[in-house]
């Protein structure tokens, strides 16, 4: 292990000056009094958003009846799920979650490298663009793939035929390969937009201290770089993990045809497809598989722990953009490959499939504008555009500000409670999205009547926080853990009070990665469907409930047209967060 | 002669005592009818203008996307000038929605759109519906659809077979359920998972009781690849991954006018799925509710579900239909299945397809 001699935190709390000023800012600043309600503030507020629609879950695990409903306190729902059935599901689903996480943090890392470190060519347009998968709902690219991929007349498997005269396919997306692919076209885009400002936050002179020393570039990039990135890369390897356990859309499209079975099936049957919903042994499961989610939790806070990774301190530096050469082309390829595969063939099926009537079905007689001409003139379409943009827009806002404070007090702080805030704050990711919509559903419902929260915007508004916490708080955190304490005590050695330490150093230098985990919590919200769809009440619709009706009704043309046009906000946000803010932002 | 005269008025006489009695027992009859029709009218009359009163109806509904749904609330709010909120969601959603709400003390909805084995949870173990009250149309639905459950009958969504016709020559066409267990078939049909509740899970329910387990053994051997989405499966049989795909929503069949497929209505009939309204515990809008409930058991919403291929639920509004809606819409309603029996049967489904 190699470890950067910056100052450790256990140093900081005994030197941290004491400041003067108003309450709150006593609060944040250092006064025990002040340090205590605003610990409990966020202790509250965490317990709102994800212990108390957890503790209505963990009852549904207990009682033989979900809320409201006569019955009794009993173990049937955990005796249920032991069985050897289940367990043989549980090692599938891990087995397919690391087949996809593993290659995707390597493909990721080596992605958010070529973009932040070297001189690959175009690397700014190719940035934005490889992330596009991650923006478009699951169900389009899975259809998407399925044309492309399915082994009887998929458009790969017919060229390839033709190519090779070969009878049999080239590629079966209706496998294991094209669960763990369709999984991965997620989580390769999101893992990269988690890394590749931790690259660029990097400072040079370690990795250039470390090759003066001798070391290799590899060996350089291994135990200096790869290591400086322990915290980004274990938090984003863990939420990426996590979410394989319990991603849903793949292995119901793509592994149901083969005979898959992950455990996120077996509790969507449970809650859907039996005489009666057995919440008490989905919830149940949902909360073994939650408990073995947070061994991973302790070993990354065991990982992490004594240790510093800061690598932004008080001296200036430039991230070191390493010079390719003729190598340069290479990387290049390797981003062009990528974004073809990833991005141009599925979204170019949807975006030709948006312009004719039915997908694939590509003639001159079935060419129309019916589609967009549909969606632009869907009176409930614009509706639920506006409440999203508006709750995307506040929803994503408030969870990054929460999420920052949260991240701030756990990783830069030394007060009491911090690793309890930090662990509720992991909660919500934990506990697959159908089971955390039930969740949200009793925990609302079942408040008191004066408490104005079911039925209204604010429900799906605390549900949309409550979900996104987690990314917010590993953004955060990742960044945070790179600023050098030296940077905060200078500020307020000279002067600065709390609220202007934050706003120059801890907003200032972490705001790319504030930035990257806005947009990645504002598109969560544009796609949230689980609680959205047990949240939302008339005229409170949501763009994802919107799809699901048109989905449903078999308009998937209509869907690609939207799925395409929340493309170009994506872009469009980037593009801004890339350009705009980054030269303002930079200049605080 | 005389004789024959007095025989002759002593007839007359006789049928006219006959005939005033009749006419005057039929006048009393007639008028005991009369009386208590005359005051159900007025009695509907009452709920007609308080329902205008409460002015709003707030419709949950389980069939998601529909365009129907907005045509008949359309339709209410123009003869009624109530209007409608439509909150749509999937069945165990909506389900789990209505029941925390009534739990909580929160009676958001009137009517919810359901299926008939649905209701039958809501009423039996929810407890959450209300008994249905006699409105003017729900006397005059055809006998087959007067439930014991209290949820009004509306339509019944009808299944059958879909075959891609650039692989399948007419010739071959499957024409009955039975003949999707000819081994020609083997590899070649996409069929929605009889394991799990929805429209795989029907026609395995109906085929069960109707044709027999060895036919479901038989069709097991047919190596079927399963999905639960249905109308993506209807586009990957219209692009040519699969010559079949079973069952398949035959009201479906217009919206995929101009691909190569064919639509189905097998022999024996169509796998059904009743659908009606329930009326929800302490409704907000209750008058609104009835008229409602009534409102599309009559002839106007009957004829909007009729001219989309759903089967009605009273006789003679399928007349001036084309010709294939009209065949989907008037399909002879083979079977559907029994949420009492849901576990037993899909424990058979899950052995005999493992």
């Amino acid at each position: 292990m190699t470890l950067i001699h910056n100052r450790s935190l256990d140093d900081v709390a005994e030197t941290a000056p004491t400041l003067g000023g108003n309450a709150v800012t006593r609060a944040f600043s250092g006064g025990s009094i002040g340090r205590l309600i605003g610990m409990l503030a966020l202790i509250a507020i965490l317990g709102f958003l994800t212990i108390y629609p957890l503790a209505m879950l963990l009852y549904g695990s207990l009682h033989s009846t979900p809320p409201g409903l006569a019955g009794e306190f009993n173990l049937n729902g955990y005796r249920a799920i032991m069985t050897t059935q289940n367990f043989l599901v549980l090692v599938n689903t891990v087995g397919i979650s690391l087949a996809k996480t593993v290659p995707s943090l390597t493909i990721a890392v080596f992605l958010a490298w070529i973009i932040a470190r070297t001189d690959t060519p175009f690397r700014g347009t190719l940035e934005v663009l490889i992330t596009l998968p991650f923006f478009i709902p699951p169900i389009l690219t899975a259809m998407a793939w399925g044309m492309l991929g399915n082994p009887q007349v998929g458009v790969i498997n017919l060229v390839w035929r033709s190519i090779s005269g070969s009878q049999d396919p080239l590629v079966n997306v209706y496998s294991y390969g094209g669960v763990v692919w369709h999984m991965c076209q997620y989580s390769i885009p999101f893992l990269f937009l988690f890394t590749v400002d931790a690259f660029r936050a990097m400072d040079p002179s370690l990795e250039e201290s470390s090759r003066m020393c001798g070391a290799s570039r590899w060996t350089t990039f291994r135990k200096i770089t790869l290591l400086m990135m322990l915290p980004v890369l274990t938090s984003s390897f863990m939420l990426s993990f996590i979410r394989g356990i319990e991603s849903f859309e793949s292995p119901l499209f793509f592994g149901l045809p083969a005979g898959i079975k992950v455990i996120t099936t077996d509790i969507y049957e449970a809650i859907n497809h039996r005489a009666t919903p057995d919440y008490q042994y989905a919830t149940a499961l949902s909360f073994a598989i939650m408990g073995l989610m947070f061994l991973l939790v302790i070993w990354q806070w065991a990982l992490l722990r004594g240790k510093s990774f800061q690598t932004v301190t008080g001296k200036g530096f430039r991230p070191n953009v390493m010079e390719l050469g003729p190598w340069r082309w290479v990387t290049f390829g390797f981003c062009v490959l990528f974004f073809v595969i990833t991005v141009v063939l599925p979204v170019g099926q949807l975006l030709l499939g948006s312009f004719f009537r039915f997908f694939g079905f590509y003639t001159y007689e079935m060419l129309t504008l019916e589609h967009y001409r549909a969606v632009f003139s869907n009176s409930e379409f614009w509706r639920a555009l506006r409440n999203t943009m508006m709750l995307g827009l506040l929803g994503a806002t408030a969870t990054m500000a929460l999420g920052a404070v949260v991240a701030y007090v756990s990783v830069r702080t030394r007060w009491r409670g911090r690793s309890l805030i930090d662990g509720m704050a992991w909660l919500p990711w934990m506990m697959p999205g159908m089971v955390l919509g039930v969740g949200f559903l009793w925990a609302f419902a079942m408040l008191p009547g004066p408490i104005p929260i079911y039925g209204t915007v604010w429900a799906l508004l605390l549900a949309y926080l409550a979900l996104g916490t987690p990314v917010a708080v590993r953004v955060m955190t990742g960044a945070y853990h790179q600023l050098s304490y030296d940077l905060e005590e200078c500020s307020r050695v000279h002067g600065a009070n709390w609220f202007q330490t934050m706003w120059r150093i801890m907003v200032a230098l972490a705001w790319p990665a504030f930035a990257v985990g806005w947009v990645l919590t504002f598109f969560g919200i544009m796609r949230e469907l689980s609680a959205s769809i047990l949240l939302y009440s008339v005229g409170s619709e949501t763009l994802a409930v919107v799809l699901l009706k048109l989905w449903a009704n078999g308009n998937a043309e209509q869907v690609s047209v939207i799925g395409l046009m929340m493309m170009l906000l994506v872009i469009l946000f980037r593009w801004v967060q890339l350009r705009f803010i980054k030269a303002r932002i930079s200049k605080l | 002669m005389t004789s024959n005269k007095s025989m002759t008025a002593a007839t007359i006489r006789q049928w006219s005592r006959r005939l005033f009695l009749t006419a005057a027992g039929g006048i009393a009859i007639a008028t005991a009818v009369w009386q208590p029709v005359q005051a159900q009218d007025a009695e509907w009359e009452k709920v007609v203008e308080a329902g205008k009163k409460e002015g709003t109806l707030v419709l949950y509904t389980a069939l998601v996307g529909q365009p129907s749904t907005k045509k008949i609330a359309k339709a209410f709010t123009e003869e009624y000038g109530i209007s409608v909120e439509v909150l749509e969601a999937r069945a165990s959603e909506i389900r789990e929605r209505v029941r925390v709400e009534q739990a909580a003390g929160r009676f958001a909805a009137d009517v919810m759109f359901t299926s008939e084995g649905q209701t039958r949870l809501y009423d039996a173990e929810d407890k959450s519906i209300d008994p249905l009250p006699v409105t003017p149309n729900s006397q005059k639905i055809k006998p087959q659809f007067k439930l014991q459950v209290p949820m009004a009958s509306v339509m019944t969504i009808p299944y059958g077979i879909m075959i891609n016709t650039g692989l399948v020559k007419p010739a071959d066409e499957p024409k009955s359920w039975k003949d999707l267990a000819d081994p020609k078939w083997q590899g070649k049909i996409l069929a929605d998972d009889p394991r799990a509740i929805g429209a795989g899970y029907l026609w395995f329910f109906s085929t069960h009781d109707r044709i027999g387990e060895d036919y479901l053994r038989k069709v097991a051997g047919q190596k079927l690849v399963f999905t639960r989405d249905q109308r993506e499966s209807q586009r990957r049989t219209a692009r040519g991954e699969y010559s079949i795909y079973m069952p398949v929503i035959l009201t479906d069949m217009s919206d995929l006018k101009g691909l190569p497929v064919k639509f189905i209505v097998p022999e024996e009939g169509v796998g059904y799925v009743l659908y009606g309204n329930v009326l929800l515990k302490k409704a907000p809008h209750p008058n609104a509710a009835k008229l409602y409930l009534d409102f599309l058991q009559g002839p106007t919403a009957q004829k909007i579900y009729a001219s989309l291929g759903y089967g009605p639920v009273i006789d003679g509004v399928t007349e001036g239909l084309p010709a294939d809606i009209k065949a989907i819409s008037e399909a002879k309603l083979y079977g559907t299945s029994d949420s009492r029996r849901q576990n037993e049967m899909l424990g058979k489904a899950k052995e005999i397809f493992k």
